[in-house]
Order: C-alpha cells, then sequence, then structure tokens
C-alpha cells in the first residue's frame, strides 16, 4: 500500500483487511473496493439499521438512557459485563475499569469460542505466527473446524493460501499444500483439488490420535492414511501452519492436552505453528487486554479476583447470578442458546450497539454508539496477535470510549 | 397429498456459519439466507423433500420453520442451519454446533425471529 490513496480499515471480521478503497459522496460510501461482500456492506449500508436511544422499548433522548444506564449499573448489587468482541481496544479497556470498579463479572464471547486456544497461545503452550509468516513460509495450511470461504471470506487469499509469498514464490497449486478437515464438505473443503487434502472428521479426537500414532509409528484406530499423508507433507518444508476453528474447539470436547501433544509430537519431526481462527473482529483484542491486566482471557471476576467457568456470561444467566448486564456491541440472543437468552429478558439488560439486533428488542436500555472502522477507529487486535490500526471513515464524537466513560462515572 | 407429510427423520444438525447473511437482521436478505436448512440432494430424494419445501426442525421440546435449499455443502446425514437466531433457539451447550433433530414436512410459513422474540420475552 502507498501513493496517495488512503486506505480504510474493515472490522467485519478478525481479517480486520485494512487495504480496503473507498469513495466517499459525502458522507455516504459510494464504491468500496477490495473488501469481501460483507464487509463492502458495512460500509455502503451503515446507515441502516441503526439503534436509537430507549428506555424499555420507548424511544428517549440519548442523555436519558445513559442516565438510566448509570442508574441500573449504580444499583446493581451483581452486574456482568459482556460482548466488546466489535469494539477498539480503547473501549474494552474503560469496560475493564468499570468491572473493576464495580467488582463485576466480565465475559466476551471467546468463552464459548476460541477463547482457550488463545490462552494456550499466550501462555505459549502452543507455537504461533503471524499471517505474515504464513505468507511467506507456509508450505501445509491446515484448516481444521473452520470454513474461511463462509467465516473469514479474505483470510485465503489475502494472508494464507493464495498469495505469494518470500519462500512461496510458485503459487499455491506447486508452492502450497492445502488440508481442510471438517465434518462436511463446506466451501473451503471445495477448494481442495491438487496438492490438497480433504478429511472428513466425524470424530475430531480420533484424528488427534491418529496424528500421534503415526508420528510414534504405531496404527491409528481411524484416519491413518490422512494422519500419514499429511505428515508426509509437512516434513517437507520448515514451516506449517494449523488454524483451528469452532469445528475444532468442539470436537476436542475440552481434551487439549491431547491436542498440545499432538502438536508437540508434530514439531518432533516437522515445525508447525498453529493460529485461531475466529470470527469476531477484535475477540482476541479483549482476551488479551484482559490476560494483561489479570492473567487471564475471559470468565473473570473482579470481586473473587479470579477466572471461572462459573463465571462464564451464559453460566451466569443459567445460575441467575446477576440481576444486570451491560452488553457492547454484541448480540447474544442471536448467538447463545434460548434457554440461556431467555434470561436476558429478566433482569435489568442494558445494550450499547451502533445498529438493532434481537437484542436490543428486549433490553431495558439501548444505547446507540458507533460502527468500528466507519465511525469509530481506534487499535484491534488480529487474530493471528497482530495490533491493526482501525483506520475509520469518520470519528463521531458518540462511540464506545465515550458511551463507556459515562457509564463508568457510576464508580469514579 | 404428499406421502412424506406423515414422515418424521430424525437427523444431525450441523451449524455453520453463512457468508450472505448480513448484519441489518431487519432485511429481507436476512430472512432470506438465515432461515434456511441445507440438505444434500440425494438426502433430500431419499427422504422426500423438495427444494423450497418448508419443513419444521423440532429439538428438545422447541420447533422452527426453515425453508428447504438443496446444496453438497450439508452432510450427507442430516441438514445444515446457518448460525443464527433460529439455530440459538434450538440448539444447548450440550450440543452447540451439532445435535440431534426430528424433520418433517411443515404447513405452515417459516418462522418469524420477532416469533423467537415473542416467546424470549414470555
Amino acid at each position: 500500500m502507498s501513493g496517495n490513496t488512503e486506505y480504510y480499515t474493515c472490522a467485519g471480521c478478525s481479517c480486520l483487511c485494512d487495504d480496503i478503497e473507498i469513495d466517499l459522496d459525502g458522507e455516504n460510501a459510494k464504491t468500496v473496493k477490495t473488501a469481501c461482500r460483507r464487509g463492502s456492506n458495512i460500509f455502503l449500508e451503515y446507515k441502516e439499521n441503526r439503534a436509537e436511544p430507549a428506555i424499555e422499548g420507548r424511544k428517549v433522548e440519548f442523555e436519558e438512557a445513559i442516565k438510566k444506564a448509570q442508574e441500573l449499573i449504580e444499583k446493581s448489587k451483581s452486574l456482568a459485563i459482556y460482548g466488546m468482541d466489535t469494539i477498539p481496544i480503547e473501549a474494552q479497556k474503560v469496560a475493564i475499569e468499570l468491572a473493576e470498579g464495580k467488582e463485576a463479572y466480565i465475559d466476551n464471547s471467546s468463552s464459548y469460542c476460541l477463547g482457550d486456544f488463545v490462552e494456550m497461545v499466550l501462555k505459549k503452550e502452543l507455537p504461533t505466527a503471524t499471517f505474515d509468516d504464513v505468507k511467506d513460509y507456509a508450505y501445509v495450511i491446515f484448516y481444521w473446524g473452520v470454513d474461511p470461504h463462509n467465516s473469514l471470506p479474505r483470510h485465503m487469499s489475502r494472508y494464507t493460501y493464495y498469495p505469494r509469498g518470500k519462500k512461496r514464490q510458485r503459487g499455491y497449486e506447486e508452492d502450497r499444500y492445502l488440508v481442510v478437515a471438517d465434518i462436511r464438505k463446506s466451501h473451503t473443503a471445495m477448494l481442495v483439488a491438487k496438492n490438497a487434502r480433504f478429511i472428513q472428521v466425524d470424530d475430531d479426537l480420533k484424528l488427534v490420535d491418529a496424528f500421534i500414532k503415526v508420528i510414534d509409528k504405531q496404527m491409528p484406530e481411524k484416519y491413518a492414511d490422512d494422519a500419514v499423508r499429511v505428515i508426509r507433507e509437512m516434513q517437507k518444508a520448515d514451516f506449517n501452519v494449523i488454524m483451528g476453528g469452532l469445528g475444532l474447539r468442539y470436537g476436542l470436547k475440552g481434551n487439549y492436552e491431547k491436542f498440545k501433544e499432538m502438536i508437540n509430537k508434530m514439531n518432533e519431526v516437522a515445525k508447525v505453528y498453529f493460529i485461531p481462527a475466529g470470527c469476531h473482529a477484535n475477540m482476541r483484542g479483549f482476551n488479551e487486554v484482559l490476560f494483561e491486566k489479570t492473567g487471564f482471557v475471559n470468565k473473570y471476576s473482579f470481586k473473587d479476583g479470579e477466572s471461572s467457568l462459573d463465571y462464564a456470561f451464559f453460566e451466569l444467566l443459567k445460575n441467575d447470578k446477576v440481576d444486570t448486564t451491560l452488553i457492547i456491541g454484541s448480540d447474544p440472543v442471536n448467538s447463545l442458546p434460548f434457554e440461556i437468552s431467555k434470561k436476558l429478558a429478566k433482569i435489568n439488560t442494558i445494550v450499547v450497539d451502533p445498529r438493532k439486533s434481537f437484542t436490543t428488542q428486549i433490553a431495558k436500555v439501548v444505547i446507540p454508539s458507533a460502527i468500528s472502522g466507519v465511525e469509530q477507529g481506534g487499535t484491534m487486535i488480529r487474530s493471528d496477535g497482530v495490533r491493526v490500526k482501525v483506520n475509520s471513515l469518520f470519528e463521531r464524537e458518540i462511540n464506545d470510549v465515550y458511551v463507556l466513560e459515562r457509564l463508568k462515572e457510576v464508580v469514579a | 397429498m404428499r406421502f412424506t407429510k406423515f414422515l418424521k427423520v430424525e437427523v444431525d444438525v450441523v451449524v455453520a456459519r453463512n457468508a450472505f447473511i448480513p448484519d441489518n437482521k431487519s432485511s429481507k436478505e436476512y430472512l432470506e439466507n438465515v432461515a434456511i436448512a441445507f440438505m444434500q440432494e440425494e438426502f433430500a430424494k431419499v427422504n422426500g423433500f423438495k427444494e423450497n419445501d418448508v419443513i419444521k426442525i423440532t429439538s428438545k421440546g422447541r420447533s422452527v420453520n426453515l425453508k428447504v435449499k438443496i446444496s453438497d455443502i450439508a452432510h450427507e446425514k442430516g441438514i445444515l442451519i446457518p448460525n443464527g437466531i433460529y439455530a440459538s433457539y434450538l440448539t444447548s451447550f450440550d450440543g452447540f454446533k451439532r445435535f440431534k433433530a426430528e424433520i418433517e414436512l411443515a404447513d405452515g410459513e417459516i418462522t418469524k425471529p420477532e416469533e423467537i422474540i415473542e416467546k424470549l420475552k414470555g
């Protein structure tokens, strides 16, 4: 990227593509170049479906919504702060300060998404790499339980499989080996052709076991051919990478030690790195900011000074442990099981979000904010751990930092 | 009258992201891309479903009606539904991204998100 062209950052997913070109007509995005379909729509349609300040479904002035939210937070005896996956780390830090001041629980979607993998990476229990390294050096590119074609649309074209890199100059047909492990033939799996392998996996733990056994020269119960072939390909290069998604996370059923053993074993015979392939733009940002402060990546109680499954947002709701919740830039009604999310309608739910969502429809208080990458900039952390400066189209005065600073006044 | 109207089939449901689902959850495009059950052509043929049929999916006592779309992205033994309010309505953390359900031809229209929101409020 060079010259006089101004590049913007798409905060639509954890790829955080910072090469977006936009032709503006006043405050409207006229054309968007480089972005994926979803990213383009974020810029082209940012004025649509906007949240409005509301109390119990009644439209109010912004200031009234702030005051009501402050009142609910102040009166709360057990507050949970949740979400923050789509806001810059500058705003995440204010939310963490609010949680600390109020001795509240704090969590994001990573507690049921890829937080466990991020924690293992931050604790150096899994060797990791950046996308720049992957682009330049990676030979085997292994997507396990993730369909980037749908969840991270430019992952393969910008960062991993398709680009030519320093040691990968001959293109993906010759210089990369693609592996896709999934329960079904996803759109990503359909790309498997020359120099590639699709492993239709119905038991991820058996595939983990197969890799371990093959390296130990034993016969695995299943996936023997797949494991032999993939290990053989990994041994051809000095840089290979596994990108793990939600399918892998749930497929492991909590047996992370076995997975770490597999990665260690692979590294006895080849060089293999791991990168979590999560979706939300700044999920990892929250994990890292909380980790720096507390040593934990999520589900943290400032009252107890520790992280526990009991403090995961969904567990707190399930067990009726909170009277008030502050949800920022997230739509748990869309993503959490019904039995959990229905509890949100019974307690004081405050939503800070730039857009209307299913959760705004059941919230006691709605406070509109700014769309990251469009109306607010800042810093986000990509899924490979690289900090990205989010260059936005505009800067709105009312953004997440402003709203959260206002809410924090009650504990100042 | 279709014979399959009286059949209930137990299936594996896989939940996955769909790039066509827009952020605007109030839009027609959102509904068109999220209120879908993908199934392979062979699976549909064997079980008597056709493209654009409305099917009722029931899991743990909760049901939604979604529209059938024939696609190879589904697995052989069941259906794939996109991440979103319908999947969340049916699922639990015991089977967050893969669970068992019964499917059958439905009489009515596809379930509107507002119907689920009303149940949340209730």
